[in-house]
């Protein structure tokens, strides 16, 4: 019998330009990352020529990185992607490139970090010497290894003076398109982030939010009322950080202060949004007084600032209802494709949007992301 | 290609039994259509290749077994290497009858009756195909 091997196989159906604006890079192994930290933060953990492999072991020993409290107990990196060597799904750009760029005809894939960020760890200074660390190789590794890898750079929230020193460091690279700004437990619109908008606005770069402080920080956003049991939960809990920060956002004036700077939540999906548009612009008749900043309806802020990631999508009960949804809040501009790859819960562009018209999904596949985007 | 036709379904030689041993799998297409084959020690399945859900190929993902409907808080395990999870998601799907456990009346990968006859793996269609070949892939389990 003939064996036809799958590397001449045909890629999916071709769209007219997809900008994947969620793809996810690996570590390999953490200490990838030694040529890019400095000495004193290796120092600190432990790793390159400061390794102290009998501190693994001892529990109240040396630095660990943040780790999850929440995974998936099936798994977390979608099994088909695991390299051909063997190694971590996400951890070969090369590999990454054939497995999604490729495969999907991709114009441009947004890299967001995919081993975690330490922007809610106690230590504020380490934080901040692996999150330049962890820049730098990620524009090394990958962006460069491929025209088509754009990536969003991390920054230390709690610490905005430092994360306004990272951002004139790097910002200005091309490879760079927005900023990873990570949900802590001060809402998005207080002053505290303001500094940090400045230089995003300066530099056109949007704010981009994707979800890791959440189950991995000391200063991680308060889990919705309280500690979820299971991961199955806590994934669900996850949309409901997005609005409780949509709404800091409205009514703090960050959209009336800073008019050209773009939040893109990335991961959150986006089938509250009517909700949270009809409760604010209700409220905001009765209580404009107490925000007088705010001189439109939030949701007219909203359809301008915000943009929403479409994954993981949510599956309406009728297929051709989440159309309708969009439809009813004139949200045909905010949405932006993300595949999640290599995560478990991803979407395949191919069938996540097969009751939409063709001319929503061009703008969901491209032209939404080009405008929201330093691209 | 060895077909030979009789009780409605045609028995199609796949590969040898040796091609497809315990803890190996093969990925056929017939027609257009995938179907993944298993052998979890000894017992030999066989499956179309595609999750009904977004169509990723089932052929990466993990046997497995299940944890039963119970009582919350309860933890009853079962059907040990008899289910095939899709690698995106993880949708479980019994490898015998095909069926998802989470929707078994309309959610499937459907099954195909597969055995090994003479040192030979033999798949039944239900028609004679007009194209079937063995597909590479990057086998991982």
């Amino acid at each position: 019998m003939e064996t036809i091997l799958k590397e001449s196989e045909v890629s999916k159906k071709n769209v007219k330009g997809l900008i994947d604006c969620d793809v996810h890079p690996y570590l390999d192994d953490f200490n990838e990352l030694i040529p890019y930290l400095e000495e004193g933060i290796q120092r600190h953990m432990n790793i390159g020529k400061f390794e102290k492999s009998m501190l693994e072991n001892m529990n109240a020993g040396s630095f660990t990185f943040p780790k999850a409290r929440y995974a998936n107990p099936n798994h977390v990196l979608r099994l088909d992607a695991i390299t051909p060597e063997g190694g971590v799904p996400g951890s070969d750009p090369v590999f990454t490139v054939k497995d999604l760029l490729d495969r999907h005809n991709h114009t441009f894939g947004i890299l967001n970090i995919g081993h975690g960020t330490m922007a809610g760890y106690h230590n504020v200074e380490i934080a901040a010497g692996y999150t330049s660390g962890s820049n730098d190789w990620l524009y090394d590794r990958w962006v460069e290894s491929d025209p088509r890898f754009k990536m969003t750079m991390s920054v230390t929230p709690l610490a905005p003076d430092l994360a306004v020193q990272e951002i004139r460091r790097i910002g200005h690279k091309p490879g760079i398109v927005g900023i990873n700004l990570q949900n802590i437990n001060i809402p998005l619109g207080k002053r505290h982030f303001w500094p940090i908008y400045e230089v995003a606005q300066e530099y056109n770069l949007p704010i981009v939010l994707h979800p890791d402080c959440e189950g991995t920080s000391e200063y991680a956003p308060p889990g919705a009322v309280g500690p979820a049991s299971t991961y199955a939960e806590w994934h669900t809990t996850l949309s409901l950080i997005a609005q409780r920060q949509i709404m800091s956002l409205v009514c703090e004036g960050v959209f009336e202060k800073f008019p050209n700077l773009k939040f893109n939540f990335i991961e959150y999906g986006f089938s509250w949004l009517p909700s949270v548009m009809w409760r604010l612009d209700k409220n905001w008749k009765a209580l404009r007084s107490e925000i007088p900043w705010v001189k439109e309806l939030p949701s007219e802020y909203i359809r301008r600032n915000v943009r929403l990631g479409t994954q993981p999508i949510e599956e309406s009960f009728h297929p051709k209802d989440i159309v309708e949804l969009i439809k009813m809040v004139k949200a045909e501009d905010m949405l932006l494709f993300a595949s999640d790859y290599p995560h478990w819960d991803g979407d395949e562009s191919d069938r996540a949007f097969l009751h939409f018209p063709d001319d929503l999904k061009h703008k969901i596949f491209y032209e939404n992301a080009k405008k929201s985007y330093r691209l | 290609m060895e077909t030979m036709q009789g009780d409605r379904l045609t028995s199609v030689v796949v590969c040898s039994a040796e091609e497809l041993s315990p803890g190996q799998r093969k990925l056929v297409t017939v027609d257009g259509v995938e179907i993944a084959m298993v052998n979890v020690d000894g017992q030999l399945y066989a499956f179309r290749n595609r999750c009904p859900h977004q169509g990723v190929e089932m052929i990466y993902g993990p046997v497995t077994g299940a944890m039963l409907p119970s009582n919350p808080g309860e933890f009853n395990y079962g059907y040990d290497n008899q289910i095939i999870r899709c690698p995106l998601h993880g949708w479980e799907f019994d490898m015998k009858s095909g069926k998802s456990l989470f929707n078994p009346e309309k959610v499937s990968i459907g099954s195909y009756e597969v055995q090994e006859v003479k040192g030979s793996i033999v798949l039944k269609l239900k028609r004679v195909p007009t194209k079937i070949s063995l597909k590479d892939f990057r086998c991982i389990h």
